[in-house]
């Protein structure tokens, strides 16, 4: 016992004296004080992307730029010289939607969170349960605070970083909050000195989700999210005049209150940053399409599954989409579940097709993880686009200068051109089918190391559920894709058969949702509030005019799964 | 027996046709001998009517059709208007904002789902045109939308042009929430106000103390824009009073939740005292008991054709409830307010001459031509007339028999169900699944 608690004292004084080591090494790149800077890739295959690829050639890294590249290109005298035989090098790989960097990735605490101390604070949000993060003074409710910014928010730890990087991605456009109004993006490099580091580009653009607010309070369903998306934003424009007044000429005239969340919506309007709106069914899309028309402004669209169907406006409006490589799969039904409807098995089977179809509609697009559940799939999704009709050198370029295009970083990222931010993503084979061997993130060297865990998805499958009501017991199956903090599905029973809308899940697996359901006197919209525990899901339904039920079910396909474990959804 | 099968066909019906899209059928139609319920002149026998243009062009006997028009022999078979459901939730992604008792802003046009497959469904039952409401959790929810079920089209070509604006209401019970009182107050939420049917009458009052104070300040800024006054600034538009303002100004009609004689009388006070009309009342199963009141207000009441005593609001509905009502003079109608309901509305239709005694005229105009006219639209829809939309239903039978079903059904000349091609269409569909599967079983599962 007693040796047990010094060899403890003396861990912890080891670790007080080496914090500052082991802070660089959590962001994954083993940068010391005297560590080389210039590195020499040699006899390798070179993907450049701006130009032909080099079939045998030299990169030459210094100083976090890429300074020589061509087949003729000479490693310099002072170089470390990687023997490229065999390897592949790419611009490094961009994941242009992710909510890698913040903080409720990994097991680690907050220690980086950069003097944020009001971010979550007094909202009873404990480390392990990270709530939205709230903006500091705000007068509005959380979720509908667009200054929220990742560059404040960003806390990557190596755990956290070594899933994305395992799949050969050394950039992220990172979101910094979840609900309606989620913040500026910051496009970062995933790796550095401090959080900072990482930082190639901020804002890049404001993020909209439709995500009702989980609180109960306004507002708690989808027509809310939109007229609250409205009001905001003619609070907005009307500010910016107020403000325009006033700064003109302030005598005589009442000085306009700040608002730092309608600040922030300025460039928006401006049409400075775009915004980058999540939606994937077409009528998701048409409805974020239209709203962006509506105010004038520059959208992108992420996710967008059904965005095929749309295509021809996407092209005409000029709007990129962020493909989700998040693609449904199939969940294992039980034996005696209704069969799938057709539209669910079509989105399963279509949604590889999707990047080849906005290809030869010509519009522009970019890979996003989508909230993968396993960082394993990356690259094997954008493969099974590569499989379903876009060729190898259109998923390459959408993984690195089309996603650098469309973020507007270009001029820095996405091609391994002289001058260029020295990001690599180095294979041993090819892209597809390969294996990720190195990375350079800012001419620095990272080494692969498998993910910590690869979260599985809490929501996903099919449930087994006792709804009661006081109409009795209502038996029904629902079946969940979860995607981040969205879920989609269907409810199919006793009740009706319908999509769920409206989904969220929470970090500590708290999950809402509304569906339509039958009832003996008519149709009635549910309002589903419960938990996910391991395969336990149980919580309240509100149905207005009735008495509040109570839901109560199983993941029968669970047992055999063997994780166990409490419900805690994925990292990410 | 009959009844059943037909009742499983529109339900394989409904599989078929998901997703599939319309196309436009560019030409005109000619219906030919059929018996045609127009709903406002009469029955005609043997008749013919040409569809042209989106409208009903021409209607009589022996006509002769244009070059390319598509002739459809109707000997045997009834012809009426497409049936219009003055209270549906078909088709909308999210139903109430119950956060707020005021939502005024909120649109339902803005969550419609037009791949709803209860669209189709309800063509199936020669549904065309629907009020789609909020939902009933809050005094003043929100606007509604008005919509052809142009199913297969997108949602923007689903709106019905020129409808009337309109908000929806509730009274009584589902705002005071007294179903769930208990559990809420057991959990420790808080209850929102307000809890009584006083309170509504005042959250009603204080709304448009506020929306009149908000035209006021607009007024305000537009006198002193006109005279030219530069450091006017033109307030911040408020989404929530917008609409209200345009109930004071009678731009927008009000739909009003509500079940009992004096909660309807409370609504129909405040709207006098604010100078407005409720332009109906949705449900109102107690309106035989103020139907003079009713009538005088030029209120009118949409009503189910049951649901007698199924819940404590609804414990002295009677089955006369719509006959008493249009013997006062009242403009009332037949809702579903139901998905499954809305797809035999006829039936409900039927149900008023069997228990209210009213003719086959005065019961089709419950789910026709008084619609139109609590929407608005009565010059465009709810009877076989000339000029006309042509939103029209061939029915196997008399629509009122429950042994008839919708064969065919336009909305503006362009057939949206016809069930010869919605039975052609189910061998597709089942080997569009067969592919589909084979495609899929290739990958593997989701492990959980």
């Amino acid at each position: 016992m007693r040796i047990g608690r010094t060899m403890r004292a003396a861990t912890l004084a080891y670790a007080a004296l080496a914090a500052p080591a082991i802070a660089r090494g959590q962001l994954g790149v083993q940068r010391q004080r005297n560590a080389p800077s210039v590195y020499a890739i040699t006899n390798a295959r070179i993907i450049t992307v701006s130009g032909a690829p080099i079939e045998r050639g030299t990169v030459v890294v210094r100083d976090g730029v890429i300074a020589a590249v061509g087949a003729a290109a000479q490693a310099p005298a002072d170089a470390r010289i990687i023997d490229g035989t065999g390897l592949t090098v790419y611009p490094g790989i961009i994941d242009a939607n992710s909510t890698v960097g913040i903080g409720a990735i990994g097991a680690a605490g907050d220690a980086g969170r950069g003097g944020r101390g009001g971010a979550g604070g007094g909202r009873g949000a404990g480390p392990q349960q990270q709530a939205t993060p709230s903006a500091p003074n705000s007068i509005h409710p959380v979720g509908l605070q667009p200054e929220v910014a990742t560059v404040d928010l960003l806390n990557a730890d190596a755990d956290a970083l070594t899933g994305p990087q395992s799949a050969g991605i050394t950039t992220a456009l990172s979101i910094p909050s979840s609900g309606i109004f989620r913040g500026l993006s910051a496009v970062v490099n995933l790796g550095g000195m401090n959080s900072q580091a990482m930082v190639v580009k901020t804002p890049v653009a404001e993020h909209i989700g439709f995500t009702p607010s989980r609180g109960g309070g306004y507002p708690n369903s989808l027509l809310g999210v939109f007229s609250a998306l409205r009001q905001t934003l003619i609070d907005a424009q009307h500010y910016g005049a107020e403000q325009a007044a006033y700064a003109k000429n302030p005598r005589g005239m009442r000085r306009p209150e700040p608002d730092p969340s309608l600040e922030a919506l300025q460039p928006v309007l401006a049409r400075q940053i775009p915004v980058v709106m999540e939606a994937g069914l077409e009528r998701e899309i048409e409805r974020a399409l239209d709203l962006a028309k509506e105010f004038n402004l520059r959208v992108i669209i992420a996710g967008g599954e059904e965005a095929d169907k749309v295509a021809a406006r996407l092209k005409s409006e000029n709007v990129p989409v962020l493909i989700s490589l998040n693609y449904p799969r199939r969940p294992q039904a039980s034996a005696d579940a209704d069969p799938e409807p057709l539209r669910v098995l079509r989105a399963r089977v279509e949604a590889p097709k999707l990047a080849a179809k906005l290809q030869a509609a010509g519009v522009r697009f970019a890979f996003a993880d989508g909230g993968l559940t396993t960082w394993n799939d990356f690259l094997p999704n954008v493969g099974r686009a590569v499989e379903s009709g876009l060729t190898a050198d259109q998923a390459v370029r959408a993984l690195t200068l089309g996603a650098a295009e469309i973020l507007g970083v270009n001029d820095r990222l996405g091609s391994i051109e002289q001058g260029k931010v020295a990001n690599l993503t180095v294979m041993r084979g090819d892209l597809f089918g390969g294996r990720v061997s190195q990375l350079f993130i800012d001419g620095m060297p990272v080494e692969i190391r498998a993910p910590a865990n690869a979260a599985a998805s809490a929501a996903n499958g099919a449930w087994t559920i006792t709804v009661t009501l006081d109409e009795g017991e209502k038996p029904v199956t629902l079946n969940l894709q979860q995607a981040g903090e969205q879920l989609r599905g269907t409810i199919q029973g006793a009740l009706g058969s319908s999509q769920i809308s409206n989904g969220s899940i929470g970090p500590t697996g708290d999950v809402q949702f509304t569906a339509t359901v039958t009832m003996n006197a008519g149709t009635e919209e549910a309002r589903f509030t419960g938990t996910i525990n391991g395969n336990v899901i149980r919580g309240t339904v509100a149905i207005v005019g009735h008495p509040q039920g109570t839901f109560l079910g199983t993941k029968p396909d669970a047992a055999q799964g063997g994780r166990g474990g409490r419900g805690r959804p994925p990292a990410r | 027996m009959r009844s059943y099968g037909l009742l499983a066909c529109v339900a394989l019906a409904s599989i078929a046709g998901a997703q599939q899209p319309v196309a436009k059928t560019a030409g005109p139609t000619l219906i030919k001998n059929a018996t045609v319920l127009t709903v406002t002149k009469g029955t005609l026998q043997n008749t013919d009517i040409l569809l042209q243009n989106g409208k009903i062009a021409q209607i009589g006997k022996n006509l002769t059709a244009p070059a390319g028009a598509q002739v459809i022999d109707a000997t045997g078979k009834y012809v009426m208007p497409g049936i219009i459901d003055p209270h549906s939730h078909t088709m909308a992604d999210a139903i109430n904002e119950g956060s707020l008792s005021v939502t005024s802003m909120v649109r339902m046009r803005d969550v419609l789902n037009p791949t709803d497959i209860n669209i189709y469904r309800q063509l199936a039952g020669g549904v065309t045109t629907i009020n789609l409401l909020h939902g009933s959790a809050n005094t003043i929810g929100g606007q509604n939308a008005v919509l052809k079920l142009k199913y297969g089209r997108e949602a923007d070509e689903m709106l019905f042009p020129g409808a009337m604006p309109g908000i929806k209401f509730a009274l009584g019970e589902n705002v005071t929430q007294k179903n769930s009182q208990q559990s809420a107050q057991a959990q420790g939420r808080q209850l929102r106000y307000p809890a009584t049917r006083m309170g509504q009458e005042e959250i009603l009052r204080d709304a448009f103390t506020r929306a009149r104070d908000y035209k006021a300040t607009l007024d305000e800024y537009k006198a002193k824009a006109a005279k030219g006054d530069k450091t006017a600034i033109a307030p911040a538009r408020n989404l929530e009073l917008e609409p209200l303002v345009e109930v004071l100004e009678g731009k927008r009609f009000v739909h009003a939740h509500s079940y009992r004689a004096d909660e309807m009388l409370m609504l129909l006070n405040v709207a006098k005292e604010f100078g407005f009309t409720v332009k109906t009342l949705q449900h109102g199963l107690e309106g035989y008991k103020i139907a003079s009141e009713i009538q005088q207000a030029g209120t009118g009441l949409s009503s189910f054709a049951d649901e007698w005593s199924y819940k404590i609001e609804a414990y002295d509905a009677i089955p006369y409830n719509v006959p008493i009502l249009l013997s006062h003079g009242v403009v009332a109608t037949v809702n579903s307010d139901s998905d499954e309901r809305a797809r035999r509305l006829n039936i409900d239709a039927a149900k008023m001459v069997r228990y209210g005694g009213l003719s086959d005229d005065e019961a089709l105009k419950t789910i026709t031509y008084n619609g139109a006219v609590q929407l608005g639209v009565q010059d465009r829809v709810g009877s076989i007339e000339i000029g006309k939309d042509a939103d029209v239903v061939i029915w196997s039978g008399h629509p009122l028999s429950v042994y008839s079903s919708a064969e065919t059904t336009f909305i503006d000349g362009e057939i949206f169900f016809d069930k010869q091609k919605d039975l052609a269409m189910r061998d597709q569909m089942a080997k569009e699944r067969a592919a589909l599967e084979a495609a899929d079983r290739g990958r593997r599962a989701i492990v959980p």
